[in-house]
């Protein structure tokens, strides 16, 4: 970085960190109007919930939402105001408020039955944001509506329920793994209770590590990336684990096919602190250990297991302490005793969070947060003395400041810091053989990553609003570092080379009338840790890598345009985004890419550039016995990179030219509720073969332009059944069974081509055999779920 | 065995513990350039052959291809010419059908197949007289023209580093009375980065190339390394885990032993790499060749021969 350059940085750090303390000595000072203030929670459990509507009855343009915290504050001119509280699924609550001076309210709403016109009110509240908020792609998904989807092996998912909407990809058959708007598997952005979590999947990335019933709230934005976000260019999943029932204990699990799941949670302190402790585990090759027991593999077994935790502790009105962990893993043992060959293979991450909430006053916010993330990779095996090891990880410490200032209802405001020690250890592999050892000595990578960021929600006039923020990020690569350039050394911590960014994000929305609006935005990203797959689809052996004085940063710009409409006295919403980004500094492997491990990948990689563009159309019907959505995606995103084919555009692999999904559930009666899902998607793009042609008698096949052919479309149809069968009862114990069918109709989707060969060269004649992989066929599953409620 | 195979070996449990299937594919069958195709060695060394190229044509995706299909694709009439720096040669064109039965044996020996189970009227361009000068540390360029195309390549033959021991030892396991694991220790050398290449015959039943038959010396640059020599598997054979890469005990076998350049090894690697990956997990690779205008390989070998009979 030149001396200007850091002049430059060096000036807007300064702006940005003065703007923060003068927002901050405002924030603490100014009180022009009465506040009213509070939490927005569960009655029945404590959890706080997050954006629940707080609005002012008699005029619905002067409100606010709760934050991730449950904390809301409206600031309002002295006077009387009927105040209600909604939340989707919950009883509405009006109170009459005489606001001559600032009050603190705290509100418990009773979770409501659907058909209670109470509720619908508070939905109709909820729907409102469709056509009201500045907020552009961007979509809260309640647990709840997760689980009474079809699941496969009834295992629910929160990560292939995301990809039922529109924009967001599965990343293959039955995976877990998912790509937004034309954005690579790394360019998401995802965040358990803050941590980010670097591996998002189990067995090869069939199931996600996300065990839904831990889990409260999950928000995805696919667009318009508000600025407190940063450090991927596609999308955020932000998902908040639940705090546990500060009121009564309570117990809850299931018995599924491949997994048994069990919650615990409950008050430590009534009313003041709480408890929740969740695990999940895998067993189906446990089961098979006696019919392995004798064979050439045995002792050979693979499992995965998630243990989600959280504690909190109010201490009053203004502090809050919350400590939330994740600890998973796979585990996969390989044996052959008769020639003493083993391998073990884990990996897993572990997160940990710890989270200070404070009031400075009922206006301002605050949250501190301190954040450890370790993900880790190892493979371990040999043959008697003989012993091979190769090992990769990242490992994040990382401390955030978050703050919300509830101006009045024309502004709020967030601004924040952020600062993240990153330590990325590349696959380093060792072996040895008795006495003698080799290894890489590829040492880990440092780096530090800032973010400074500020954002406004200013609304104008009930016809326009706009959300506009910037955040700024610098990234430095730290010693003990070598130039691989000019064989310069850097000590620990020394910075080899640091990278900024200015971020500029706005979004805004002109609202024709009540029920149809226009939104617009632009998102401005930069992106500094990346990971790279020559796979189809992302595995747990690909490696994060930072920026370094090699990999630039990457870096985007989406902007997205759409049309909002609600129907029918909101009983439907429609909308119409289109967007278009275009991606620098994209990252992939030479066409010649060989998996070496004596090579760091980083020197493997080529550089260029991408694009994508789309339409979503969403319709979504939320009220009633029967609700679900339908979501249709026609896209195109595409890839050129100046050492593949001379800088041809050509189709990632993440481009689908159509991409529908319809989900549905409806209560059939109080006893009965069915879920239905049908995808369809254009087949994948892959590299076909052009030939085979003669080395050493053997054929070997040659490959045509990248990406220039497609597998088959995908459709598939699933559907379940869940029974209760007393769902009235006032019993403690709750039990319910969800009958299942994945794949309905038995589709043969493909999972991939593979192509096999048999050669005699000698007698001069040879077969080639094309051969289409379908994984996953019509396969029905059950599971039993279980509730205790302490009554 | 890499990752990305323990992985597809997952994924196939996987596939059978879900039920998944397998079909038949046939791809678009688009009309397809033929590509030429260049496979010829240079060696150095004890018992080394004398040059030569075959060259022919790529083939599309067929099920099943016959006697003349394959006869079809060996490129005839070609001029093929190397330079040793010195001499340039012309290579001259045998096809075994041509062929009396004594040259007939010995063209096979060079190419490295039975001359009597042979029914493919293999075409070659050989130094038949043997005039290159075939020596460490040469240079020796090559030029094809065919009608279609002038077809160009370099290459050279390095240092030999030697195996200066073979080791017998029990295998791991059991059984170990019958079969055998051999250990060879080379010295690598410090000054320059090293490429090997290894083939094993038993019983004069042909050399057999392993699955994986070249290693770069990142791991042991510059040490003196012993490492267990894998016997390589028959390609239409079984596998079988117990006796993978072993020995049996009381036969006669032969190693070739060979070093390369850096671009003859990157052939290899990326073309076993391609080979050995398939699945649904592996992206494609492509084959890095040294050929300007055609597919292949026109590569230089330092090589070694080292007999043995495994002890009992």
């Amino acid at each position: 970085m030149s001396s200007q350059n850091r002049e430059v940085n060096y000036y807007i750090m300064k702006i940005l960190i003065t703007a923060l303390f003068i927002m901050l000595s405002y924030s603490i000072y100014s009180q022009d109007n009465f506040t009213l203030s509070g939490y927005v929670k569960d009655a029945g459990t404590g959890e706080t919930l997050i954006a629940a509507n707080v609005i002012d009855a008699d005029n619905p343009s002067q409100g606010t939402t709760s934050n991730t915290y449950g904390f809301y504050s409206l600031t309002l001119p002295n006077g009387k105001y009927r105040i209600s509280f909604s939340y989707l699924g919950y009883k509405d609550q009006y109170f009459e408020v005489d606001l001559t001076k600032s009050t603190e309210l705290n509100v418990d709403l009773s979770e409501g039955v659907m058909i209670d016109e109470i509720v619908i009110s508070a939905e109709k509240e909820a729907k409102r944001a469709n056509v009201e908020s500045t907020r552009m792609g961007t979509i809260e998904l309640p647990v709840e509506n997760i689980k009474k989807l079809p699941a496969i092996f009834g295992e629910v998912d929160i990560l292939k329920t995301i990809q039922l909407l529109p924009g967001v990809l599965s990343s293959g058959e039955g995976n877990a793994g998912f790509y937004v708007r034309g954005g690579g598997p790394d360019q998401n952005l995802v965040l358990l209770d803050e941590a980010v979590v670097y591996n998002s999947g189990h067995l090869l990335g069939f199931f996600s590590v996300f065990n839904a019933d831990a889990i409260k709230n999950t928000t995805l934005i696919k667009g318009g990336m508000p600025a407190s976000y940063g450090g991927r260019l596609s999308s955020v999943l932000d998902i908040q684990m639940k705090e546990g029932n500060n009121k009564k204990y309570a117990v809850e699990g299931g018995i599924g096919l491949i997994s048994s799941r069990l919650t615990i949670q409950g008050p430590v302190v009534k009313d003041k602190s709480s408890f929740i402790i969740s695990g999940r585990r895998t067993y189906i090759l446990d089961l098979a250990q006696p019919a392995l027991k004798g064979s050439d593999f045995e002792g050979t077994n693979y499992y995965f297991y998630d243990l989600n935790t959280k504690w909190n502790y109010t201490f009053s009105n203004k502090d809050r302490l919350y400590f939330s962990g994740y600890f998973g893993k796979d585990v996969f043992k390989f044996r052959q005793p008769t020639r003493d060959l083993f391998f073990d293979l884990p990996y897993g991450n572990k997160t940990g969070t710890l989270r200070w909430n404070h009031l400075f006053n009922d206006k301002l916010f605050f949250n501190l947060s301190v954040v450890y993330n370790d993900y880790q990779f190892e493979f371990d095996g040999g043959q008697e003395d003989f012993n091979f090891r190769i090992f990769s990880g990242v490992r994040d410490y990382n401390v955030k400041l978050d703050f919300d200032y509830y101006a009045n209802p024309m502004h709020s405001f967030k601004y924040g810091i952020n600062y993240t020690y990153h330590k990325l250890t590349p696959n380093t592999a060792s072996a040895s053989n008795g006495e003698v050892e080799f290894n890489t000595e590829f040492l880990p990578k440092y780096a530090n990553e800032y973010g400074l960021y500020f954002l406004d929600d200013i609304k104008f006039s009930d016809r326009f609003s706009l959300n506009a923020g910037v955040r700024f990020s610098i990234f430095s690569q730290l010693g003990p570092y070598t130039s691989k350039l000019d064989a310069q050394e850097y000590g620990t911590f020394e910075p080899a080379i640091t990278y900024t960014g200015l971020e500029p994000r706005a979004s805004f929305k002109y609202a024709v009338n009540s029920d149809f609006s226009f939104k617009g935005g632009i998102t401005f990203t930069n992106q500094y840790l990346h990971l790279v797959s020559n796979s189809t689809s992302t595995l747990p052996t690909d490696i994060w890598v930072p920026s370094t004085e090699i990999v630039k940063p990457q870096k985007g710009i989406q902007y997205a345009i759409g049309a909002f409409k609600n129907w029918k006295n909101d009983m439907y919403e429609t909308s119409i985004e289109l967007y278009y980004k275009d991606l620098k500094n994209q990252i992939d492997y030479a066409d010649n890419y060989v998996n070496d491990l004596a090579k760091e990948v980083e020197d493997e990689f080529v550089f260029g550039e991408g694009r994508a563009y789309g339409a979503e159309f969403f319709l979504k019907k939320s009220t009633g016995r029967l609700n679900g959505w339908i979501g249709y995606t026609l896209s195109r995103t595409e890839r050129s990179f100046p050492d593949i084919e001379d800088g041809r555009w050509y189709p990632a692999v993440y481009d689908r030219t159509h991409d529908l999904s319809v989900v549905l559930s409806y209560e059939l009666s109080k006893k009965w509720d069915m879920g239905a899902t049908f995808i369809y998607g254009s087949g994948r793009y892959f590299t076909p073969i052009n030939g085979f042609y003669l080395i050493e008698q053997q054929l070997n096949t040659f490959y045509g332009p990248r990406n220039s052919a497609r597998l088959d479309d995908y459709h598939r149809f699933d559907l379940s059944f869940t029974y209760t069968r007393k769902p009235e009862s006032k019993k403690a114990f709750k039990g319910s069974w969800t009958f299942s069918v994945y794949n309905g109709y038995n589709r043969k989707n493909p999972f991939f081509i593979n192509y096999t060969t048999d050669t005699d060269f000698e007698s001069g004649t040879s077969t080639i055999k094309g051969e289409k992989i379908t994984v996953f066929p019509l396969i029905p599953s059950i599971t039993y779920n279980f509730k205790w409620n302490q009554n | 065995m890499t990752i990305k195979d323990i992985i597809f070996l997952a994924s196939v449990f996987a596939i059978l513990f879900l039920g998944g299937c397998i079909e038949d594919y046939v791809p678009s069958t688009e009309e397809t350039k033929q590509e030429i195709v260049v496979e010829g060695f240079i060696e150095a060394g004890e018992g080394s052959a004398p040059a030569y190229v075959l060259i022919t044509r790529s083939i599309p995706f067929l099920s099943t291809i016959d006697l003349t299909t394959f006869d079809d694709l060996f490129v005839n009439e070609a001029k093929v010419t190397v330079n040793d720096g010195t001499n340039t040669v012309e290579l001259t064109e045998l096809c075994l059908d041509d062929l009396p039965p004594a040259i007939k044996e010995i063209a096979a020996q060079i190419l490295g197949f039975d001359p009597d189970s042979t029914a493919l009227n293999i075409c070659a361009y050989v130094d038949l007289l043997d005039v290159l000068d075939r020596k460490i540390g040469g240079k020796y360029d090559l030029k094809i023209e065919t009608d279609e195309a002038v077809i160009t390549s370099t290459t050279t033959i390095p240092d030999f580093i030697p195996i200066t021991k073979l080791r017998w030892d029990d295998p791991p396991g059991t059984p170990s009375d019958t079969l055998a694991r051999l250990w060879v220790t080379i010295a690598d050398n410090e000054e320059e980065d090293n490429f090997y290449r290894y083939f094993t015959e038993e019983n004069n039943t042909g050399l057999v190339i392993p699955f994986s038959s070249v290693t770069d010396d990142s791991f042991f640059d510059g040490q003196d390394f012993e490492f267990p020599l894998n016997k390589a598997e028959r390609r239409d054979g079984d596998f079988d885990p117990n006796t993978f890469g072993l020995y049996n005990r009381g036969d006669s076998i032969r190693i070739k032993w060979m070093n390369m350049d850096q671009a003859h090894f990157d052939f290899w690697n990326t073309l076993e790499f391609s080979r050995n990956n398939s699945g649904p997990f592996s992206a494609f690779n492509r084959v890095t060749s040294n050929v300007d205008g055609a597919l292949g390989i026109w590569g230089g070998y330092a090589v070694g021969y080292y007999e043995e009979v495994v002890p009992f």
